[in-house]
């Protein structure tokens, strides 16, 4: 009768579950329900570490989805690998809104996947949850436990859950030997109750009853606002690596010495080579731009994360032998051969994304997704960007401007800031003029000069096919229906890191027609028309990320036998988010000159000054579309 | 004329030649120092050549499939870089399968000489996908701006079966391509060809491999100068327009007999048919019997029955994403489990609706992303509805989706025409496109203020695929977030109170109503105001942006929309202007957009009805179709002028 046997134990099972947490949807504080897709029942994680090489880690999640849009926050799913990370047991139960158990799922029922990404071959792989919902609101209780000879990354814990879910207890906790250096750190812990324990070996942090939040336009990156713990060892291992890591200066001579270390050798014919390229060139700037420029021509990105491979550049010489490799590969390349014509050159860690990401300067750990390279020119940093085979010398774009980076030296290393592209550099000037045919037909021609962060968005045209640059410029024109491209002459200046845009067309049917009238938006080229999300309790603080200046000047032809009846008003809107004005002066000889500038700057704001914000984008957009009135004489 | 909604695919006309005679040449200087393509500038990389050859081989005591595959391939600018990694995916069955990628080389201009590097070991990859499926990866070294890079591979299967397509057209040009199949006495396999292509063929050749007794038929196909195949917008899968040669095994004949496979849609339908994984899974009945007759109890019409019967699976049965027409686990455990594939939960309706007395038959369907069922392969269909024959018509049911009703498909599986097969193994075609136009009814009634805003009510009702779309994208949605949406859409509009009615009975239309003011709808200008009859909603853009049209036009589902619109003019104003009224009809009737606007003391009255009746609209009517929608768009951008009183 193995029933008999049975069931008390499930009984038992289940009860042990109810005793620590009410899986009933019911059970939900009505605080969590508002906003919410999901909630965060539980979110344990129990970390133990035994020693340099040896991390196990015990998760249980419970979550409980109250819709379809919800399922993202179960996160059922942990990676493993060949070399150093196995999953000793996962599991995932079911529960409906009762808490009556309907489903068990297993190991052997979770999907094996390859964890690759965007990369071209990785060893690491996920085991994941597969499983179809059957009702809603359903709760899933999973569990995982897995060991890890990397001691290098401990988990970071943050306080909240993602956007439309709300959290009702997180709890970590972390065990360590006593001779591995543990620390960690707190962030952005103000005004928000979280609870901390602390003894000898161990240290754990709860937070409790956090509401969902939504979603927001415009919001700071949830470093810059979400509570979160970094931790950490200052004896560590990684891929059979043993690091150590007291503060960044000496956390940079480890990784220089046994993570860098051999991987900057190329062969003889390689350094003539590269030598023979820069030849007599004594500049620094220009040695250095002709080598990165060779690199450029020589190489590109493929990902193959392997081991250690994950970590250490693939040795340059290899890259030379190939012609590939990942942002370490690349970068320490570059390194390699302006070594060889005796330009220093620094390996440098950050955190590439459009959202800024500072590494952290107050707490000394294995941080950063990317690699570029810094190379000291007298008092300044010239910053590389090795993975992208188009950008000029020196420009880095949105992917690294204006963060917190870790130079690695053999000695000396230091966490610095990267380039910034200010409003007043980020420039946008247009010049040009159109005419308006008596049957509402613009024919118009415009030179487009962009530099700075504005640069970014414009160069890449240069390699483009027409038919893509045909899309572009009917996108970047979408006011303008009908447009038929007459001519796209593009110029770009590598070196001025300065793009031109020498654009003619035609557009049937641009003006309304309204009897003997025609109507027509002045501004024709460059119009900024979107307006942010209008929140009815904006909950976020928001920041403007980068600024930049547009200025317009354009000349407009009208057709004979037509007057003006009307024209907007001159227009200044100066705000502490930027400042806008437009200009229509009539010449003597009829035609209108038109001008226009836009400054927008950078900032971090309250929530409570968004509504003021959105308010000056729709000033801009309802006057960037102003329009002129025309009436047959 | 060459309209529109039967299928119209112009297919691959093969011309026998006496014989080809490409020879790879070898690479020269000249090759490596070209700069563009010479027919297509644009292209980023080209194939110089891509050379297929499959043929049978004997592998101890079995028959395998052998392809191999040569290609070369010029770089002409960075963006070609991606065609220097090469992945191949085959299946495995769990079986291990030879594949091998061999005489991997770049060539580059090094001091004037040709210069070429081997793949090694180190830019070869294999990675397990599934259960099933396996890939391999390689990366080659050393490429730059003008190398060329030629590889080869071969892939041996037991799998005779899985005869893999072969692609005469990529996203890349290609310059010569060209695929040899030899298939033993003992195998007839059906061969079709999609797409637009002219491809020719040598002459059937008769060949005795070495050591073997028996014949093989060799064909040899190829093509010259074959076009980038290039996606579009409103282009439902750009795969149903390339040249691919498939082959379907039809029959083999060994000592032990004939075996027969399909040749024909009959004998496909009737092949699926007769799999245990899905006639079988369609008769079984006992899983749900008792439910069943509990369900129907004091339900008597037909249509009463089918409605409670497809709502009673729909609301049971979650779908797991899974387009197949094979059950997986089978219905019995499907039902239980309350979650499956496509065909565990159409087949399992299909029974239910079978054992209340309905003739329905499961209807096999090809989904968007497979392309369109051309030719009767087993690869032609992946996925089944059921289909009930009443005294209407054909009435299609699919119970994946909660948000389906009868005769709305969700829009995966709007893909021309299915299959029926009913119980007798008898077959039809069934028209799985909409019947009728969806509808959209909107009304709305404004007050404009001097200052040129406006505050009114809409009322916005959706039927057939508008309420199954909004159904799809927002029932889920919770109501601040989705306002926030609609406000953002339509910048400017801030609502009041909203209301919504229908999103989750599936009886009745989506109604959606709400106040809601608007600052941005007019101009002041002067002391005149100008602003678009429709206020905010207007079309500001035309669609189509392309000046010529490589593909037909695929529109979902065909639509008419109806607007009716009240605006009460701010006191002390009289009308100026009013736009005129319009009724354009496309040629052909294939779409047409009535407009009139008139005033009545204080009240512009506007009404509009815009309507699309083909679903597919040829290339050849693109011109048509954009200057239509120009004139739709300048109508409605059209200004009512006020003025001063």
């Amino acid at each position: 009768m193995i029933f008999r046997i049975l069931l008390p134990l499930l009984f038992l099972f289940q009860s042990a579950f109810a005793q620590e947490s009410d899986l009933t949807v019911a059970g939900i504080p009505e605080n969590l329900k508002e906003n919410a897709d999901a909630v965060v029942r539980l979110n344990k994680i129990d970390v133990d570490i035994s020693s340099r090489k040896s991390m196990s880690t015990k998760q249980t999640r419970i979550v409980t989805v109250i819709n379809e849009n919800g399922l993202d926050a179960i996160d059922a799913y942990e990676y493993f690998d060949k070399s150093s990370i196995s999953i000793k047991s996962i599991e995932a139960i079911i529960f409906d809104a009762k808490g009556m158990q309907l489903k068990k799922i297993k190991r052997k029922d979770f999907k094996d996947l390859s964890a690759s990404g965007g990369a071209m071959f990785t060893d690491s792989r996920i085991l994941k949850l597969d499983y179809t919902p059957t009702q809603y609101p359903f709760t899933i209780v999973f569990t995982s436990e897995t060991e890890s000879s990397n001691t290098a990354f401990l988990p970071k814990w943050l306080a909240i859950a993602g956007s439309n879910t709300s959290m009702q207890k997180n709890v970590i906790k972390i065990s360590c030997v006593a001779d591995l250096g543990f620390k960690y750190k707190e962030y952005n812990f103000e005004g928000v109750p979280i609870q901390k324990e602390q003894s000898a070996n161990t240290v754990s942090f709860i937070a409790e009853n956090i509401p969902a939040l939504k979603d927001e336009d415009y919001s700071p990156s949830i470093m810059k606002v979400t509570p979160y713990v970094l931790f950490g060892l200052e004896k560590f291992h990684l891929e059979g690596v043993d690091g150590d890591a007291k503060d960044w200066e000496s956390f940079g001579t480890w990784y220089f010495n046994k993570i860098l270390a051999g991987t900057d050798e190329v062969l003889p014919e390689t350094v003539a080579k590269i030598q023979s390229i820069v030849g007599g060139e004594t500049d620094l700037e220009k040695k250095a731009a002709l080598v990165y420029n060779y690199v450029q021509s020589k190489t590109r990105y493929v990902s193959i994360a392997l081991g250690i491979g994950g970590w250490k550049p693939m040795a340059a010489k290899d890259v030379d032998r190939l012609g590939y490799g990942d942002c370490k590969a690349l970068s320490n390349y570059t390194r390699a051969l302006l070594k060889a014509v005796g330009v220093e050159s620094y390996y440098t860690i950050i955190y590439g994304d459009r959202h800024k990401q500072d590494m952290q300067e107050d707490f000394v750990s294995m941080q950063g997704n990317h690699i570029i390279l810094a190379v000291p020119n007298k008092d300044k940093m010239i910053w590389l960007e090795c993975t992208n085979q188009a950008i000029p010398f020196g420009y880095q774009g949105s992917f690294t401007d204006d963060r917190l980076a870790l130079i690695v030296k053999p000695q000396k290393s230091q966490i610095i800031r990267t380039g910034i592209y200010t409003s007043e550099n980020s420039i946008q000037k247009s010049k040009g003029n159109y005419n308006i045919s008596d049957k509402g037909t613009i024919n118009g021609s415009v030179m487009i000069v962009s530099t700075g962060i504005q640069y970014e968005s414009k160069y890449f045209l240069s390699e483009e096919s027409k038919e893509n640059r045909d899309k572009f410029y009917k996108s970047a024109f979408r006011n303008i229906n009908n447009l038929k491209l007459k001519k796209t002459d593009l110029k770009n200046d590598r070196e001025l890191k300065e793009f031109t845009e020498d654009i003619v067309f035609e557009a049937e049917g641009y003006c309304n027609k309204s009897g003997d009238r025609l109507i027509f938006s002045v501004n024709a080229f460059n119009q900024y028309s979107s307006i942010p999300q209008r929140y009815r309790n904006r909950k976020n603080p928001f920041e403007i990320l980068r600024g930049f200046l547009d200025s317009d000047e354009i000349a407009i032809d009208l057709p004979e036998g037509y007057s003006i009846e009307s024209k907007p008003d001159d227009v200044i809107i100066k705000d502490k988010f930027g400042e806008y004005t437009a200009k229509y002066t009539i010449s003597e000889s009829g035609t209108i000159v038109y001008t226009r500038s836009l400054l927008v700057t950078p900032g971090y704001y309250a929530n409570n000054e968004y509504e003021n914000f959105r308010q000056f984008r729709e000033k801009i957009a309802r006057n960037d579309n102003a329009r002129i009135v025309l009436l047959k004489k | 004329m060459k309209l529109t909604n039967t299928m119209l695919l112009f297919l691959s006309c093969i011309f026998t030649v006496a014989a080809q005679n490409f020879k790879p040449a070898k690479i020269t200087k000249e090759d490596l120092l070209q700069k563009v393509h010479p027919v297509d500038t644009s292209a980023s990389a080209a194939m110089l050549h891509k050379l297929g050859k499959t043929y049978f081989a004997i592998s101890g005591d079995h028959w395998e499939l052998v392809t191999e595959v040569n290609i070369r391939i010029k770089i002409y600018k960075k963006e070609g870089y991606e065609y220097a990694n090469q992945q191949v995916s085959y299946y495995t069955g769990g079986k291990t399968i030879r594949v091998d990628f061999s005489d991997a080389y770049t060539y580059n201009l090094k001091n004037g000489e040709v210069v070429k590097t081997k793949l090694k070991s180190d830019g070869e990859f294999r990675e397990k996908i599934n259960e099933e499926y396996e890939r391999r990866k390689i990366t080659l070294p050393d490429v730059k701006e003008g190398s060329i890079i030629e590889y080869t591979y071969s892939i041996r299967s037991p799998y005779f079966s899985v005869f893999r397509d072969w692609y005469f057209q990529d996203e890349i040009p290609i310059d010569y391509v060209e695929y040899t199949v030899a298939v033993p006495q003992y195998f007839v396999y059906n061969r079709y060809l999609a797409g637009y292509l002219k491809i020719e063929k040598t002459e059937t050749k008769y060949n005795t491999p070495m050591g073997r007794s028996y014949q093989e038929y060799i064909d040899t196909f190829w093509a010259k100068n074959v076009k980038a195949i290039k996606d579009e917008a409103f282009v439902s899968n750009v795969e149903n327009y390339m040249s691919i040669l498939k082959h379907e095994l039809s029959s083999t004949n060994f000592s032990t007999g004939i075996q027969k496979y399909s040749t024909d849609w009959a004998s496909v339908a009737k092949t699926i048919y007769d799999n245990e994984h899905f006639g079988k899974e369609l008769n079984r009945d006992s899983y749900y019997k008792e439910d069943l007759t509990k369900l129907l109890s004091g339900i008597t019409t037909p249509d009463e029955k089918m409605n409670t019967i497809f709502g009673y699976v729909k609301n049971r049965m979650h779908w797991d994403g899974d387009n197949d027409y094979y059950c997986d686990k089978g219905v019995k455990a499907a039902y239980e489990s309350k979650s499956g594939n496509a065909a565990e939960i159409n087949l399992m309706l299909t029974a239910m609706l079978r054992d209340a007395g309905l003739k329905a038959d499961p209807v096999l369907v090809s989904t968007r992303t497979n392309g369109i069922a051309l030719f009767p392969t087993y690869s032609a269909y992946n996925y089944v509805v059921a289909g009930v024959e009443t005294d209407k018509g054909t009435v299609l049911l699919d119970a994946t989706s909660k948000y389906t009703v009868p005769d709305i498909l969700p829009v995966r599986a709007l893909n021309w025409q299915g299959r029926m097969i009913r119980k007798d193994g008898a077959t039809k075609e069934i028209e799985l496109r909409p019947k009728k136009n969806s509808r959209e009814v909107i009304g709305m009634s404004v007050v404009m203020d001097k200052d040129g805003s406006v505050k009114g009510k809409m009322r916005d009702q959706m039927f057939d695929y508008y309420a199954y779309t909004f159904r799809e994208d927002y029932a889920e949605m919770n109501e601040d977030t989705y306002i926030e949406k609609l406000e953002k859409r339509y910048a400017g509009l801030e609502l009041g109170e909203y209301k919504r009615t229908g999103a989750k009975e599936m009886d009745k239309p989506v109604l959606e109503e709400y106040d809601f003011m608007h600052k941005e709808v007019a101009d002041l200008i002067g002391d005149k105001i100008y602003f678009s009859p429709m206020l905010f909603l207007h079309r500001k853009e035309n669609p189509f942006k392309q000046e010529v049209r490589e593909y037909p036009v695929d529109f979902n589902f065909t639509w008419q929309d109806k607007y009716m619109i009240n605006i009460t003019m701010p006191e002390g104003y009289v009308i100026e202007s009013l736009p005129k009224g319009v009724n354009v009809v496309m040629e052909e009737n294939i779409g047409s957009f009535k407009y009139n606007v008139i005033a009545q003391n204080n009240i512009i009255q506007v009404m509009i009805v815009f309507d699309m009746n083909y679903v597919n609209i040829s290339k050849d009517y693109y011109k048509t179709l954009k200057d239509f929608y120009q004139n739709i768009i300048e109508k409605q951008n059209e200004k009512v002028v006020l003025k001063k009183a």
